[in-house]
C-alpha cells in the first residue's frame, strides 16, 4: 500500500535501517523476500535475533554480485490477526517471491492457508509444531521437528551422562509439549524413568515451588525444554535451592545470552547443538566468523536459523530461477544447501522439513559452551 | 520439616514481590480511584534505570536504589501531569484508558532504547543463602521483604500523622471538598504518583536483580499480579495490599504443590474469584456499608452523542458493501475483515461495559469459547460452518454468562479485575483441559469458512459475510437499546442504587446483556477460528481484551456505530503505521493518548 | 384501629461506634402524611435507607401492610409499592427526562416480562426484539402515563421530555425524581428533602404538588428541614436527634417540645433553618 508507505517515509527514515528505504535506494529491481515476524510486542526479542541473521545473510548474498536481494520485514507482533493481513499483502505483491516466518504457532499457522492458496512459499524458520508443514504444499520449514532432536537429547542424558531418573521442566506451549512428549518417549525406550514433568507458562520467573516438587520426586537429572532466557532463570533457582542434579537442555538454550543471564550458575549445564562456534565444519566456521565480525558477539540458534532461511532462498533462486514457482519447485529438489545450523541441509519433500542432521554435545565450562569431553558426571 | 514448609517459604518470598507491586497500585487507587495499568511499565523502567546506573556509572546499591527511586518518581509525576491531569473530571473511564496508553508508550520506548533482548542485572548483594527447612533464602529476598514492609509502614505513618498525609486522605475521600478546603489536589495527586512510582521502580530493580534478568515483557505480568494482590487485600488498602501479595504468593505455591506447575495461575485466579464471592470487597475491608450518596456525577461524563441520520447510515452500509467491487485489494479487505470481527467483539463489550457500565477486561475469553466451540464441533463432529458458528454463539452466551455471574455481583473496579480473572481462567482451562481442547497443541486444521458447497476462500467473500453479520447484529443491538431494556441497562450504569430502588434487578439485566453480547462475541470468535485454521489458548489473550476495551472507549461507551468506527481505527492504525516498523506501536500509543486527551467521551460520544 | 400501612418497631443501625438509628418506633396509617425532622446527622436518611431496603437494620423490624419486609431487597420493595427519592437527588444523568420517569414504571412492566419459569430473562430479551402488539401497547400506555405525571409540574418539564437529565436545573432534577417515584404508583411515597436547594417560589410549587398528592389519599413519609412547610403538610411529625426519637405527635406539639427546641438550638449550624 503505497499511500501508507509514502506518508510514513519520514518515520522510516528516522528508523534508519528499515528494509524499505534500502529497497528504494537501489537502482536495479531487487528480488524480494517477505518476512512476517515480531518486531514489537512480547516476542520482539526473537524478531531482533532474526534480523541480525538476515542482515548478515544479505551482506553475503549481495556481495557475491548478481541481482540484488532484499527482505521486507513486516511486524506481526506474532499476532494471528496481523499475520493474516501480512500474508494477504505478500501474496498480492508480485515482487515478493518467498516468505519467511512467522514466529509463534498461532500467527504462523493462521497465515499458512493464505500462502498455500496464493502459491507463495512459506518457509518457517523457527516452526517446530508437528502440524505446521501439514497446512499445504507451500509450507516448509528448516526447523527440525522434535522427532529428530529429542531422541538425541534423551540418548545424551541417559547413555552419555548415565542418568536413570529424569524430571522434565518444559514450556507449556505447543513447542514445549512436543519436546516433552518426544523426550519422554525416547527416554523410556532407553530404560529411564520419568519421575516428574512440569509445564510452566512463558513469562513465569519463579520456579522455586516447582523445583521443590521436582526435588521431592527424586530425579538424578533435570531436563529443561525452554528458551534460553527461561532456562537461565531456572538454573539459577536450581542452585539457589541447593539441588545438585545434572541439568541438560534443549538446543534453544544454546545462546551466549544463556551464560550471561545465568552467570556462574550456567556452569556444568549440558545441551546439544546442530551447530557450535567451536566446530570445525567450514560452513559453520564461515558463519561464526562473519557474525562475530559484524556484531562482536557469538551467534545463537535464532540468528543461525534466520541466516540459513535467507541463504537457502538465495541458493534456490540461483539454481532454479527468480519466480515463485521456481522456488517452490527448487526447494524440493535442491541438495546439500550450505547451512550454519546443519553444515549441509536437504529438504525432505514428504515432511517438507530438513532431514536428520547430527548433533554436537556441549557443556558450559569456564563461562563458555565447549564440546563435551565424554566424561560422565559423578553420581549425586 | 516437610515440603509444605518449603512451599510456604517459597510462597512468601514470591508474595513479597507481589506485595511490593500491590502497595503502589493501592496507593494510587486509594487517592485517584484509578487502576493504574502503567504501574508494571514503571516497574520495568525502574529495572532499566538501575541497569543503566550499574552499567555506566557502577553505582553501589544504595545509590542505585536512590537513583532508580528518583527517576521512577519523575516518570510517575510526568504520567500524572501529562496523561491524567488534563482528563480530570471529564470521565471516570478515560483515565483508565490513558494509563493503558502510557504503558504502551513506556514499554515501546524502553524496547527501542534497550532492544528487546533480555539483559542481565547482577545483584550487588553478598551471595550468602540462609537454609530454612529444605529451601534457602538470600539477602535479596530479605531486602525485598524489607522494602515492602518498610514502605507500607512509612506510608501508613505518613498518611496518618503528617499534614501532607492528611491532605492525601482528604483528597481520597472527596476531592471536591478537599480542594474547597484549600488542598491543592493536583499537587497531592502528583505526590502520590511520585511515591507509588518510586516504589514500583525500586521493585523492578530488585526483582530484576533477583532473577538476574530484565526484559520489556515484565510489565504486563507485573501489573496483572499486582492488581490481583491489591484486590485480595481490598482496593486502595495499603496494609491490605501487603497481605494480598503474600496470600497470592502462597496460593500460587500451594497450587503448584497440589496440582502441578501448569495449574499455578489457574489456581490463583480461581481462588481470587472464590474469595471475591465470599468477601466482595477484599479480605481486609470493613463490612458492607452503603456507598455515600453521590453529590454530583455518575459513571459516565455527560455527553451528547453524535447521531447520524438514517439515510447516512444506509449510505455507509452500501458503500461498505460495494467497496470490494471497486477496490478488490486482498490486503485492505483482510484488514477490514479483521476490523469488522473486532467490531463484533466491541458490540458485545460496548453493551456490557458501555451501556450497562460493567467494565469487562476479560472479553477475549468469549472469543476463545466461541472459537473452540466451533472448531471442536467442526473437527471432532464434522459440523458444517453454518451450523457450528451459531452453535458457538449459543454456547458462548451460556458458558460466558455463567462464568461471569460471580463477577457481576460485584461493583465498580472489582468487576473489571474479576472479569480480567475470568478471561485468564478461560485461557488457562483451555491450556490445561487437554482431553477436550488438546491443550497447548491448540486446534489445527479447522476447515475454512464455507456456506454449503461454496468455500469462502477469498478475502472478498469473507469480508461480505462478516459485514452482513456486523450490520445484522448491530441493528439488533440498536433495536434492543430502543426498547425498555435500553433504558433499564443505562439506568443501572448511571446509578445502580437508584435503579434498584425502582425495582430493577441488576444481576438479571447484567446477565441478559452479557448473554446477548456473548452470542455475538462467540460468533466472532468462531469465524476467526475458521479464518485462521489454527487457534490455541493464546490466540485470544488479555492483550486482545484490553484492545477491545480501548475500541469501546474510543468509539463512545454504548455507541454501536462508535464500536465499528473504533474497531476500524484501532485495527487500521497499526497497519497504516506499518512502514514505521519498530516505531509503530510507539506512534500508536501516542496517537491513542492524544485521542483520549481531546475526546475523553469517545469519538461518537456515550449513548 | 385498622392496621398501619407502615409499621416500624425498635429499628436500629450502627456504624463503627456510632448508632445512626437507635430503636425508632413509628406507625404510618393509610393516607397519612408523616414528617421526620431533626438536625443534620440525626439519622433521618439512614432511617429511610433501612426502611427502603438499601441498608439492613442491626435490630428491629419493618412491616408494610402487615407483611414483614425487614431486610428485603429494594427491588422487591419497589414491587410492593414502596417508592422513594434521595437526599441529593439521584436522577439518571444521561437518560432523557421521559426515560427517567419510565424507569419508575419498571416494577409494573408485565407484557414484556412474561415470567416464563426459568426462561424469564430469555423471554424478555426476545419480546424486546420482536415487540408484539401487547408489548407496544404497554409501552405506549406507560409513556402517556409518564407524560401525564410530568404535566403535574406545569411547564417545568413538559418542554424538556427529550433533554438529558444532566442538562436540567437542580430544582428540575428534584421534580424528575418525584415524577419517577410517582410512576411506580406507590402505596407509600418516601420523600427525602424534596425542596433542598430550591428557592422560595420553587419550594411553594413543590409544596403544592405534595399537598395535591396527599389530597389523592397517597400515604407519604417526608424528611424536611423547612419547618413551616412541615407544619402545614403533616398529619404527624417524628423528631429525631442522635438516632433517637425525641418527640412524636401533632406538628405543633412536636415543634414546641423542649427537646426539639434544644436539639435545634444546641446545633448552632441548624439554628437558621429551625427559625425559618
Amino acid at each position: 500500500m503505497s499511500f501508507s508507505r509514502r506518508s510514513f517515509l519520514a518515520a522510516s527514515l528516522a528508523a534508519g535501517c528499515t528494509a524499505l528505504t534500502a529497497v528504494r535506494s537501489r537502482a536495479e529491481e531487487p528480488i524480494l523476500v517477505g518476512v512476517s515476524g515480531p518486531l514489537t510486542g512480547p516476542n520482539a526479542q526473537y524478531g531482533a535475533q532474526w534480523k541480525a541473521g538476515f542482515d548478515l545473510a544479505l551482506d553475503q548474498i549481495n556481495a557475491a554480485g548478481g541481482r540484488p536481494f532484499q527482505y521486507v520485514f513486516e511486524d506481526s507482533q506474532s499476532d494471528p490477526r496481523q499475520s493474516v493481513t501480512i500474508a494477504q499483502k505478500f501474496v498480492n505483491d508480485p515482487r515478493i517471491l518467498a516468505e519467511l516466518g512467522d514466529f509463534s504457532s498461532p500467527a504462523s499457522m493462521a497465515a499458512s492457508p493464505i500462502y498455500n492458496r496464493g502459491k507463495l512459499l512459506q518457509l518457517g524458520i523457527t516452526n517446530s509444531h508437528p502440524d505446521y508443514t501439514k497446512s499445504g504444499d507451500y509450507t516448509w520449514s528448516n526447523c527440525l521437528s522434535q522427532d529428530d532432536e529429542q531422541p538425541s537429547l534423551a540418548n545424551f542424558v541417559i547413555e552419555g551422562l548415565g542418568r536413570k531418573k529424569v524430571a522434565v521442566l518444559h514450556l507449556n506451549t505447543d513447542w514445549g509439549v512436543a519436546c516433552r512428549d518426544r523426550f519422554v518417549e525416547s527416554a523410556k525406550a532407553a530404560g529411564a524413568t520419568i519421575v516428574a514433568t512440569e509445564g510452566f507458562q512463558s513469562g513465569e520467573r519463579d520456579f522455586r515451588s516447582t523445583l521443590v516438587r521436582i526435588r521431592d520426586a527424586g530425579p538424578d537429572a533435570i531436563v529443561i525444554e525452554a528458551y534460553y532466557a527461561d532456562a537461565a532463570v531456572i538454573v539459577r533457582q536450581v542452585h539457589e535451592l541447593g539441588l545438585k542434579q545434572v541439568i541438560a537442555g534443549v538446543v534453544s538454550i544454546y545462546s551466549p545470552k544463556f551464560i550471561e543471564l545465568a552467570g556462574d550458575d550456567a556452569e556444568g549445564t549440558y545441551t546439544q547443538g546442530y551447530f557450535f562456534p567451536g566446530e570445525q565444519r567450514s560452513e559453520v566456521q564461515a558463519f561464526v566468523t562473519a557474525f562475530r565480525a559484524k556484531y562482536g558477539q557469538d551467534p545463537d540458534w535464532f540468528n543461525a536459523t534466520a541466516y540459513d532461511g535467507l541463504i537457502f532462498i538465495s541458493r534456490i533462486v540461483n539454481q532454479f530461477g527468480a519466480s515463485r514457482e521456481a522456488i517452490h519447485e527448487g526447494i524440493a529438489k535442491i541438495k546439500d544447501l550450505p547451512s550454519a545450523v546443519f553444515g549441509k541441509a536437504t529438504f525432505d519433500p514428504t515432511s517438507r522439513r530438513v532431514s536428520a542432521p547430527h548433533f554436537v554435545r556441549l557443556v558450559v565450562k569456564d563461562g563458555k559452551f565447549a564440546a563435551w569431553d565424554g566424561q560422565k558426571p559423578k553420581a549425586i | 520439616m516437610g515440603p509444605w514448609f518449603d512451599y510456604t517459604v517459597n510462597g512468601l518470598v514470591v508474595g513479597n514481590i507481589y506485595a511490593l507491586l500491590a502497595v503502589g497500585l493501592a496507593l494510587i487507587f486509594g487517592v485517584a480511584n484509578l487502576i493504574n495499568f502503567a504501574h508494571g511499565s514503571v516497574f520495568t523502567v525502574g529495572a532499566y534505570l538501575g541497569w543503566t546506573a550499574l552499567h555506566y556509572l557502577h553505582t553501589p546499591l544504595p545509590v542505585t536504589i536512590l537513583l532508580v527511586a528518583a527517576g521512577s518518581a519523575v516518570v510517575g509525576v510526568a504520567i500524572e501531569r501529562f496523561a491524567l491531569r488534563p482528563l480530570n473530571h471529564r470521565s471516570r473511564i478515560a483515565p483508565l484508558l490513558a494509563t493503558i496508553g502510557v504503558s504502551l508508550v513506556l514499554d515501546q520506548a524502553v524496547q527501542l532504547i534497550f532492544s528487546p533482548d533480555p539483559r542481565a542485572l547482577p545483584s550487588q548483594l553478598p551471595d550468602w543463602r540462609l537454609p530454612i527447612g529444605g529451601v534457602t533464602i538470600g539477602a535479596l529476598d530479605l531486602l525485598i521483604a524489607g522494602v515492602g514492609l518498610t514502605s507500607a509502614a512509612l506510608l501508613f505513618g505518613f498518611l496518618r500523622f503528617s499534614k501532607l498525609g492528611w491532605a492525601v486522605r482528604a483528597t481520597a475521600q472527596d476531592p471536591d471538598a478537599a480542594s474547597q478546603m484549600g488542598v491543592d489536589t493536583n499537587r497531592i495527586n502528583a505526590v502520590v504518583f511520585a511515591i507509588a512510582s518510586a516504589l514500583g521502580g525500586v521493585g523492578g530493580l530488585l526483582v530484576g536483580m533477583f532473577y538476574n534478568s530484565i526484559d520489556t515483557t515484565m510489565s504486563f505480568d507485573a501489573t496483572l499480579k499486582g492488581m490481583v494482590a491489591m484486590l485480595l487485600g481490598g482496593l486502595g488498602n495499603v496494609p491490605g495490599a501487603i497481605a494480598g501479595g503474600l496470600i497470592l504468593g502462597l496460593a500460587e505455591s500451594y497450587g503448584i504443590a497440589l496440582f502441578g506447575t501448569s495449574y499455578r495461575n489457574l489456581f490463583a485466579f480461581a481462588l481470587l474469584i472464590l474469595i471475591l464471592m465470599v468477601a466482595p470487597n477484599g479480605l481486609f475491608s470493613r463490612r458492607r456499608e452503603l456507598p455515600p450518596e453521590p453529590m454530583t456525577g455518575t459513571f459516565v461524563a455527560p455527553s451528547r452523542p453524535l447521531r447520524l441520520p438514517r439515510p447516512a447510515l444506509a449510505a455507509i452500509v452500501v458503500v461498505a458493501a460495494l467497496f470490494p467491487l471497486v477496490w478488490n485489494q486482498p490486503y485492505v479487505l483482510q484488514t477490514l475483515t479483521n476490523a469488522l470481527l473486532m467490531a463484533l467483539l466491541a458490540f458485545s463489550l460496548t453493551l456490557v461495559s458501555g451501556t450497562v457500565g460493567q467494565i469487562s477486561l476479560g472479553h477475549a475469553g468469549l472469543l476463545a469459547i466461541g472459537g473452540y466451540a466451533s472448531g471442536l464441533l467442526a473437527l471432532d463432529h464434522g459440523w458444517p460452518f453454518v451450523a457450528s458458528v451459531p452453535a458457538a454463539g449459543l454456547s458462548t452466551a451460556i458458558l460466558g454468562t455463567l462464568m461471569v455471574l460471580p463477577a457481576l455481583r460485584m461493583t465498580g473496579h472489582y468487576v473489571a479485575i474479576a472479569t480480567l480473572g475470568v478471561g485468564e481462567i478461560v485461557s488457562l482451562v483451555i491450556l490445561n483441559w487437554t482431553g477436550l481442547t488438546r491443550g497447548p497443541m491448540g486446534l489445527s486444521g479447522i476447515p475454512i469458512p464455507a456456506i454449503g458447497p461454496i468455500e469462502l476462500d477469498t478475502p472478498r467473500a469473507l469480508y461480505w459475510v462478516v459485514l452482513v453479520l456486523v450490520v445484522l447484529l448491530g441493528l439488533l443491538q440498536v433495536r434492543l437499546l430502543s426498547s425498555h431494556l435500553g433504558r433499564t441497562w443505562r439506568a443501572i450504569r448511571e446509578d445502580e442504587v437508584a435503579a434498584r430502588a425502582y425495582g430493577v434487578e441488576p444481576l438479571r439485566y447484567k446477565a441478559m446483556a452479557f448473554a446477548f453480547g456473548g452470542f455475538g462475541a462467540g460468533i466472532a470468535g468462531a469465524i476467526a477460528a475458521h479464518l485462521y485454521s489454527y487457534i490455541n489458548h493464546e490466540t485470544f489473550n488479555t492483550q486482545l481484551s484490553i484492545l477491545a476495551i480501548t475500541v469501546v472507549i474510543l468509539g463512545g461507551l454504548g455507541n454501536v456505530l462508535g464500536a465499528v468506527l473504533g474497531a476500524v481505527l484501532l485495527v487500521a492504525l497499526p497497519e497504516i503505521f506499518r512502514a514505521a516498523a519498530e516505531y509503530r506501536m510507539l506512534i500508536y500509543g501516542i496517537a491513542l493518548l492524544l485521542l483520549i486527551r481531546y475526546r475523553p467521551q469517545g469519538l461518537l460520544g456515550t449513548i | 384501629m385498622m392496621a398501619s400501612l407502615l409499621e416500624i418497631t425498635g429499628l436500629t443501625r450502627h456504624f463503627e461506634g456510632i448508632t445512626a438509628v437507635d430503636g425508632i418506633d413509628l406507625a404510618v396509617q393509610e393516607g397519612e402524611l408523616v414528617s421526620v425532622i431533626g438536625p443534620n446527622g440525626a439519622g433521618k436518611s439512614t432511617l429511610f435507607n433501612v426502611i427502603s431496603g438499601l441498608d439492613r437494620p442491626d435490630a428491629g423490624g419493618v412491616r408494610l401492610d402487615g407483611v414483614d419486609i425487614t431486610g428485603r431487597s429494594p427491588e422487591k420493595l419497589a414491587r410492593l409499592g414502596l417508592a422513594r427519592t434521595f437526599q441529593h437527588g439521584r436522577v439518571f444523568a444521561n437518560l432523557s427526562v421521559l426515560d427517567n420517569v419510565l424507569v419508575g414504571t419498571h416494577a409494573r412492566l408485565a407484557a414484556v416480562r412474561p415470567g416464563w419459569r426459568g426462561f424469564g430473562p430469555l423471554g424478555e430479551l426476545l419480546l424486546a426484539v420482536v415487540r408484539p402488539g401487547a408489548v407496544r401497547r404497554e409501552e405506549a400506555a406507560l409513556r402517556s402515563e409518564a407524560e401525564a405525571i410530568l404535566a403535574r409540574f406545569g411547564d417545568r418539564l413538559v418542554p424538556r421530555l427529550d433533554h438529558p437529565a444532566y442538562s436540567l436545573s437542580y430544582a428540575n432534577r428534584r421534580r424528575v425524581e418525584l415524577a419517577r417515584a410517582l410512576a411506580l404508583r406507590p402505596r407509600l411515597l418516601m420523600l427525602d428533602e424534596p425542596t433542598a436547594g430550591m428557592n422560595e417560589t420553587e419550594t411553594t410549587e413543590m409544596e403544592e404538588v405534595i399537598a395535591a398528592l396527599k389530597a389523592t389519599g397517597l400515604t407519604i413519609l417526608l424528611i424536611e428541614h423547612k419547618l413551616d412547610m412541615v407544619m402545614r403538610l403533616s398529619d404527624r411529625v417524628l423528631a429525631m436527634d442522635d438516632g433517637h426519637s425525641i418527640a412524636e405527635g401533632a406538628p405543633a406539639t412536636v415543634r414546641d417540645h423542649p427537646a426539639v427546641v434544644e436539639a435545634y438550638l444546641g446545633h448552632p449550624a441548624n439554628q437558621r433553618t429551625a427559625v425559618a
